[in-house]
């Protein structure tokens, strides 16, 4: 018996519903030497930002508990490059791409919307706004509703292409932020990006980040990412793509539970490059198992 | 860059500690070279573990590379409980090694600790290609002497150093390359062990005109150059350990932050703003 893994993420036609997690898949290139990309649902690439960026001082890097804190601080050579270097790498495969990208003010969201909608071959944006280092009096365009829908807005007015918008965790009220950046045109919303956390060496007395504090990624987080998917699914009508912890198809399958169209991985891959392969595989045995023909008829089953 | 199950052919604890781990694997055999490393997945059940990485050894030629490790926490710890016929979950080989020009007629090889891992491998190629090389290896102790007989057997000259003067020079490994690397005047240095110990060679290497390459160690998430977490500071901007190293000219290492703020003040295309970043969440 052969199952439906194939979903529309508001136009953006995936094979299956998995993709890497920005950020963790640079553009591929790496990767593609130790799996098989083509079997992807998307690719998403790392933040690219319109100037390049250098990133945070190290230590970047400290495993805790389930999970991992990075502070790399959104390093990246600039859109040119990417344009020049990357997006022909991503275009070798038959996978549609998105491009995650990362502002210091409207303007640049803007801008960096107008030039992605110029070139060929995208399928997606992706808006993170829980990027550091911004202009709004350094809160995250994440983190206020109003802010996270003007950003929304300023890339809907310079983008004809699917708009994903990735919202940070680091809020108090998530369905707020959600309906803010539906309204203002944003077809897909993807969450979880880290949560901000700390971690001390109890010999040296030091943080272990240069950066001091750092995004908490990992299974640490994964409920939290499910109990947010999950609100958000209650409150706004458009897809949502489901990360946070994702290791295995049946972590994937509680976000579909909770509402998620779709998945995407981040830190499992460090740990084994197959993972994203082994849970479309999963995916499918699940769904053989459980009697379904597609994947749409677990989305939102959560029984509450 | 290969992902593999490695069958563990053998397994020995050479001091108490630090094991030996003989894998199979033709490939890596192969293409290894000096200098590189693999990204281990360290056997645990208690859940979440980034992967760990290792120098690669020696190579048994055609078949099989060792690591060499010391057990320093949970993914050494998980490691050191393999037994044979196991088989590991590897990703390698990885990162650049050590270089030298064909021409290359003598090298001092500085190791301190677990520096020897990668340094050996380094030796017996360079016996290979009949380069007169001495060993200088820095120890605790007499009975902690890692490698010094594998060392002695393939180098010119070997010098030892122990910081309880229990076997050689009485100190560190640092005072005795002062001590005599005038006397030995090495084409060029290659040196592993703790950060303290590498800079104070490079800055030896510096004062007498000396090529040095050292291997650094940070932390590691990827190991393959897409997380840009295991960076290291360069006079050319941030580098990464796992893929523009681990082997690093000493000649483009800033040390510390201190350096790395002269770094910036001189212009080496790091962005200010990267220092007053508050929120990071990458
Ligand atoms: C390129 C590269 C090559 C390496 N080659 C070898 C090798 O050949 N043999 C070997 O024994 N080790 C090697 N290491 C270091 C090895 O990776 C670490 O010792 C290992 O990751 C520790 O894992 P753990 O889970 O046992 O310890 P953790 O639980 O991660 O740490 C335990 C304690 O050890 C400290 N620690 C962890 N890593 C390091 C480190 N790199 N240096 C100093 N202190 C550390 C931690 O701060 C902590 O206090 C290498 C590292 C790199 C980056
Ligand atoms: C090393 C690292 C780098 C990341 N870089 C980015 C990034 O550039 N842009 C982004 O939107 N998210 C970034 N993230 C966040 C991930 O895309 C993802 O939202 C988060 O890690 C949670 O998923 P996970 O638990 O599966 O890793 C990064 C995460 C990690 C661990
Ligand atoms: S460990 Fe990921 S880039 Fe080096």
């Amino acid at each position: 018996m052969s199952v439906n893994l194939s979903v529309n993420l508001s136009g953006i036609k995936m094979k299956n519903p998995v993709m890497p997690a920005s950020g963790t898949f640079g553009a591929g290139r790496e990767y593609s030497e130790l799996m098989d990309i083509n079997r992807l649902g998307a690719l998403v690439a790392k933040t690219v930002t319109l100037k390049p960026r250098d990133g945070n001082i190290p230590p970047r890097l400290c495993e805790v508990s389930s999970g991992m804190l990075n502070s790399i601080g959104l390093q990246n050579e600039g859109i040119d490059h990417f344009f020049k270097h990357d997006l022909p790498f991503m275009k070798e495969f038959d996978v549609p791409i998105i491009i995650n990208i990362a502002g210091n003010s409207l303007e640049e969201y803007a801008q960096l919307c107008r030039e992605i909608d110029r070139v060929e071959g995208v399928s997606g944006i992706e808006l993170n706004i829980s990027c550091p280092n911004i202009k709004a009096g350094g809160i995250a365009f994440g983190a206020s509703s109003k802010l996270a829908e003007q950003v929304t807005a300023a890339a809907r007015y310079n983008t004809q292409l699917p708009l994903i918008v990735k919202l940070t965790p680091n809020v108090y009220n998530i369905s707020k932020i959600a309906r803010a950046v539906t309204s203002a045109g944003a077809d897909a919303i993807s969450l979880i990006n880290t949560m901000v956390g700390m971690s001390i060496d109890t010999n040296t007395f030091k943080p272990n980040l240069g950066n001091i504090t750092g995004g908490l990624s990992g299974p640490a987080i994964k409920p939290i990412a499910v109990r947010m998917v999950w609100e958000v699914a209650q409150s706004v009508k458009i897809p949502i793509i489901g990360i946070g912890g994702i290791s295995n198809a049946l972590d994937a399958v509680e976000f579909f539970l909770a509402g998620a169209t779709a998945v995407a991985v981040g830190t499992a891959n460090f740990i084994n490059p197959q993972t994203m392969t082994d849970i479309i595989s999963g995916l499918e045995a699940y769904l053989v198992e459980k009697g379904f023909t597609d994947i749409s008829q677990i989305i939102g089953k959560v029984k509450t | 860059m290969l992902q593999i199950k490695a069958d563990i052919i053998g397994k020995e604890e050479v001091m108490p500690g630090v094991f030996n781990l003989i894998l199979v694997s033709p490939e890596i055999s192969r293409n290894a070279r000096p200098g590189q490393f693999v990204h281990v997945l360290c056997p645990t059940d208690d859940g979440f573990m980034l992967r760990r990485p290792f120098s690669i050894h020696r190579v048994v030629p055609g078949r099989a590379f060792e690591i060499l490790f010391q057990v320093m926490g949970k993914g050494t710890e998980a490691l050191s409980r393999v037994k044979i016929h196991d088989t590991l979950d590897i990703i390698g080989p990885l990162g650049t090694g050590f270089k030298y020009s064909e021409d290359i007629r003598s090298a001092l090889l500085i190791a301190g600790g677990l520096g020897t891992a990668p340094l050996l491998f380094l030796a017996e190629e360079l016996v290979e290609r009949q380069v007169l090389f001495y060993p200088m290896l820095g120890y605790k102790t007499k009975t902690q002497m890692l490698r010094y007989i594998d060392f002695k057997r393939l180098g010119k000259k070997t010098y030892a150093a122990t910081e309880d003067g229990s076997f050689g020079h009485e100190g560190t490994v640092v005072d005795l390359l002062n001590r005599t690397v005038h006397n030995i005047r090495p084409e060029i240095i290659y040196a592993c062990g703790p950060v303290g110990m590498l800079k104070k060679i490079s800055e030896t290497a510096d004062e007498f005109g000396i090529e040095c390459q050292v291997s650094l160690e940070t932390k590691m998430a990827c190991g393959i150059g897409v997380c840009l977490g295991c960076a290291c500071v360069t006079k050319q901007g941030y580098k990464m350990a796992c893929k523009d190293g681990p082997v690093f000219n000493t000649r483009d290492i800033l040390w510390g932050a201190e350096d790395y703020e002269k770094g910036l003040a001189n212009g080496c295309g790091c962005d200010n703003q990267a220092l007053s970043d508050t929120d990071s969440a990458g």
